[in-house]
């Protein structure tokens, strides 16, 4: 298979800041997957990601820990919608691997990696996502 | 004459008479047998055109959110739902309507149906509601059941049939928002076309978007021009808040939207290995 485009809405505080560790950690992940930049994970609308499938193979969200909000409860209020959205995804056939949520700490540039890892991998075993249906470029 | 309608045509006589609405919203015949229509009604004695029968499907809740006018509104089970989501969101005052709650007319009934008469009335119209079924959430898990290659083959065919009329979003009483996604431009969410892939968008974003919020009147079923089966989507979120909130729209008025709050120990199920690891 084509390698596989992934998009990772990450928070500003915490994920990104994770991403950011393990660049200057120098770990290796895939580079497979584009990262956009959020204020929060409360910010992701499950319309981002449903656009984001619409030019990507994989949607990798990630926040703060719950209780680590920077906004206080910004990530439990995306929790809900999260929990929402992945058992629609499921529920009209979109594989479970295809759109992954995390919780990734500032600290934790190891676990970013990792995710990436995960996630590329995932998506790889997949069948070729057909982007609702829609063209195939890219 | 049954009794129900002649005693909605006498309160809703008495309220326009007495000056404690300007308008009643209701059902009259309309062009086809059984097929009754909403209408408004701002004088006396047009009050005995109103009907109350199978036909009166209709979820009414819908008109009052743009209605500028003191309104008596005539509900069943799900539109009083309906106003109870519509007071709890801010988009109602509870002093500018009246609300003649009544026994829902369908003797037959919607499937899952469980709440046919009223939640919220100023005057309860005496009656019996045609039976309840229970409500198991039997289509949406014989759904879950088929392998999802089948299920999403069936949920693009249904959605490739959308013509994107918005029918069912102007129908549906928990679809007020000024500005809806579809329409905005910048960024322009979804194409104006109806390619597959803006379909699929929109119908999966209405139903997150009323989840928690959608009372499973199935307005937006009956609006739909193409038969698009709509409401499987919705009662999967039904099922879905109910099961991980234990929240049910509409039934109380203090309740809190699911999808405004949280909890500390939400489940996490999206989370790989339901958030054990």
């Amino acid at each position: 298979m084509k390698e596989p485009k992934i998009v990772a809405f990450l928070c500003n505080w915490c994920s990104y800041a994770g991403a950011d560790l393990a660049g200057v950690s120098r770990l290796q992940y895939p580079p497979n997957v584009r990262i956009v930049r959020v204020p929060c994970s409360g910010r992701v609308d499950p319309l981002f990601i449903l656009t984001a499938l619409k030019h990507a193979d994989g949607v990798l969200t990630a926040g703060c820990h719950p209780g680590d909000c920077h906004y206080t409860s910004g990530n439990l209020v995306a929790r809900r919608k999260f929990a929402l959205l992945k058992s629609l995804l499921d529920f009209v056939g979109v594989e479970k691997e295809r759109v992954q949520f995390d919780w990734i700490s500032a600290a934790e540039g190891n676990r970013f990696a990792a995710r990436i890892k995960d996630v590329t991998e995932d998506v790889k075993g997949l069948e070729p996502w057909e982007r609702w249906g829609g063209r195939q470029n890219g | 004459m049954d009794k129900i309608i002649l005693e909605i045509r006498d309160k809703a006589q008495e309220l326009l008479e007495t000056g404690q609405v300007e308008v009643v919203i209701g059902f009259t015949a309309g062009t086809l047998p059984g097929k009754s229509t909403p209408c408004f009604i701002t004088r006396g004695e047009d009050c005995e055109l109103l009907v109350w029968d199978e036909g009166c499907k209709n979820n009414l809740a819908n008109y009052l959110v743009k209605e500028k006018r003191k309104a008596a509104i005539i509900v069943k089970g799900c539109d009083s739902r309906s106003l109870v989501n519509l007071l709890t969101e801010n988009q109602l005052s509870r002093d500018r309507v009246v609300i003649l709650g009544a026994p829902c007319p369908l003797t037959e009934g919607c499937e899952g149906c469980q709440i046919k008469s009223p939640v919220i009335y100023d005057y309860l119209v005496s009656g019996k509601a045609g039976k309840t079924g229970e409500d198991d959430f039997h289509d949406v898990k014989t759904f879950a059941r088929l392998s999802p290659q089948e299920r999403k083959e069936y949920f693009y065919k249904e959605v490739s049939k959308c013509i994107r009329c918005y029918a069912c979003r102007n129908a549906c009483p928990a679809c007020y928002c000024r500005e809806c996604f579809v329409e905005n431009n910048l960024p322009q969410w979804v194409g104006k076309s109806t390619q597959l892939a803006d379909n699929l968008i929109f119908h999966l974003t209405r139903a997150l978007h009323v989840a928690g919020r959608c009372v499973d009147c199935g307005a937006c079923q009956r609006a739909c021009p193409m038969g698009v089966d709509l409401r499987i989507l919705n009662r999967k979120m039904l099922l879905e808040v109910k099961e991980l909130y234990q929240f049910e729209a509409g039934l109380k008025e203090e309740q809190e939207l699911p999808l405004n709050t949280y909890d500390p120990g939400d489940p996490e199920p999206f989370l790989a290995g339901g958030g054990e690891a």
